[in-house]
């Protein structure tokens, strides 16, 4: 009886444990993003570990198995594919753990306790704005995108066309996906580059893509003339814009994002059941203007 | 044996045709869209927001001076008391109204001279965004679960600007011409840049 009292205090004494399921921590800003959950929950008292689902579904869906199997109380999530993880939000739901989304979101309304989510779109319309007024209405462009399955690669592409398909005289040339990777972004230009050398600017769906199109521009010596605009507010990007080597990014807040995220879960797990299903979160733009204001993934303090 | 054949080949026949008679069937096109969730309509919702719901909240609208001098005096304050936005962040959106004389007219927007002095910006150009959508704080964002409803309301709000109230308007503007104003304006009030602020439009007429 003496042991089962000590071992159901000792139990009490536990903290509670969050898991924090990453699409990649091979990007820095996903690690910046998990790293920020994780020591947010862990400064609210809560257990914390870090799953890598290496943009993989099939990794993400043993992640999520893990996480539940090893008894966390709630899932603190960046999703690899805006379908293919549903399934793996709605086991988490049926065994009673709550799932915030962060950055990314699923496409259900109902699987996910609440999604926190740059709000891409408008982010981009402002770069559209800037676009437009940069290009003085016209050239030719390519547009390189993130991974096709990822929703935030829509809402980014969309929120720019919204602005810059109302001016004929900017004509898109190509548009290609580059997973949102570097080494992808500089072999899809190098390529593009081949069947369309006259290009004026290059709009890219994230930093990472950005730095890789910069790349291949300055190896086929037109780093000068064409322009590079990208998305994120990563800490190489800051740095190109300063030097005027990149003309613009917008700029998202991960640690908002991972810090509403963590705020959330702790809410739930004290017994608060009525949240947002969507969150945006504002995204702001950079130029050679502003720069100043803002280190990588936020605002100068 | 010819005879076997022959069962062999209506048997087939009559399987064939079971399962196509099984696998088509046609329905009445109005039936099945009755039996769809309706679609967001962004246009109506826009429209009504924009004729009925901002007018009567740019009623109270601060003249965009007082606004002006409030921030200079007090941001916290006037943040609070005007300023909305559907997002987490630190820029708001402020409906403001006004009047003064056109100082300049560029492809961008109108300048114009208001009476304490401060001249201000409105877009007639790059009119999209949020801030028409957001400024009067009517959207409320929990009644939406769908984010790209929230998008396509700012896209129809800015679209009546650009292709109804502005054309109407534009062949009006003259420089030393008196006009009447409202809008919305986007501030960050982290890096408050009062020197940049450009008002997009909901309203704009010239008194002769």
């Amino acid at each position: 009886m003496l042991l089962a009292a000590c071992h159901s205090g000792h139990k009490t004494k536990q903290p509670k444990k969050i898991a924090v399921i990453v699409s990649t921590l091979n990007n820095p800003w996903f690690v910046f993003l998990a790293q920020t959950a994780a020591a947010e929950a862990k400064k609210r008292g809560y257990e914390t570990k870090i799953f890598d689902s290496q943009n993989n579904t099939a990794l993400e869906s043993d992640n999520f198995e893990n996480a539940l199997a090893s008894g966390y109380s709630a899932i603190l999530f960046n999703p690899t594919d805006a379908n293919g993880s549903v399934v793996s939000v709605t086991r988490a739901k049926a065994a009673g753990v709550p799932v915030f989304c962060m950055d990314r979101e699923i496409n259900s309304r109902t699987e996910a306790t609440a999604q926190i989510l740059s709000d891409s779109y408008s982010g981009c319309v402002e770069m559209g704005k800037y676009f437009v007024k940069t290009m003085h209405k016209k050239g030719n462009y390519v547009e390189i995108l993130g991974i096709v399955a990822d929703n935030n690669t829509w809402s980014r592409s969309k929120g720019f066309h919204s602005v810059v398909d109302d001016y004929p005289g900017l004509k898109m040339v190509a548009q290609q996906s580059a997973d949102f990777d570097r080494n992808k972004g500089l072999e899809v230009l190098e390529s593009i580059l081949q069947a369309h050398p006259d290009i004026d600017a290059v709009f890219c769906g994230n930093d990472a893509m950005a730095m890789g199109a910069y790349q291949a521009l300055a190896a086929a010596g037109k780093a000068n003339q064409v322009k590079v605009f990208g998305f994120d507010g990563a800490e190489d990007v800051i740095g190109y814009i300063k030097d005027g080597k990149i003309s613009a990014t917008a700029m998202q807040f991960p640690k908002v994002i991972a810090k509403t995220a963590a705020k959330y879960a702790d809410e739930y797990l004290k017994g608060k059941r009525d949240f947002p299903q969507k969150v945006p979160v504002a995204v702001e733009l950079v130029t050679a203007k502003n720069v100043d204001d803002y280190v990588a993934y936020g605002k100068k303090n | 044996m010819t005879m076997r054949k022959g069962i062999r080949y209506f048997l087939w026949i009559a399987a064939i045709l079971a399962i196509t008679y099984s696998s088509v069937y046609f329905k009445k096109l109005s039936d099945v869209n009755a039996g769809t969730a309706k679609a967001f309509d962004a246009a109506r919702y826009a429209s009504n927001y924009f004729y009925k719901q901002l007018p009567a909240a740019i009623t109270k609208a601060p003249d965009v001076n007082k606004l002006i001098v409030m921030i200079k005096t007090d941001t916290v304050a006037a943040f609070k008391t005007y300023g909305h936005a559907l997002t987490i962040g630190t820029t708001r959106y402020f409906l403001v109204q006004g009047k003064g004389t056109i100082i300049n007219i560029d492809d961008d927007g109108v300048e114009v001279s208001t009476p304490s002095g401060n001249p201000v910006l409105l877009a007639t150009e790059f009119v999209y965004g949020n801030a028409l959508r957001d400024a009067s704080g009517l959207v409320d964002i929990n009644k939406f679960s769908n984010t790209m409803d929230l998008n396509n309301i700012s896209a129809e709000v800015d679209r009546i600007v650009r292709t109804k109230i502005l054309p109407a308007v534009k062949p009006q503007l003259k420089k030393g011409s008196k006009i009447i104003f409202s809008g919305a304006v986007g501030l960050n009030q982290a890096h408050l840049q009062l020197e940049d602020m450009e008002i997009t439009p909901a309203s704009l007429k010239i008194i002769p």
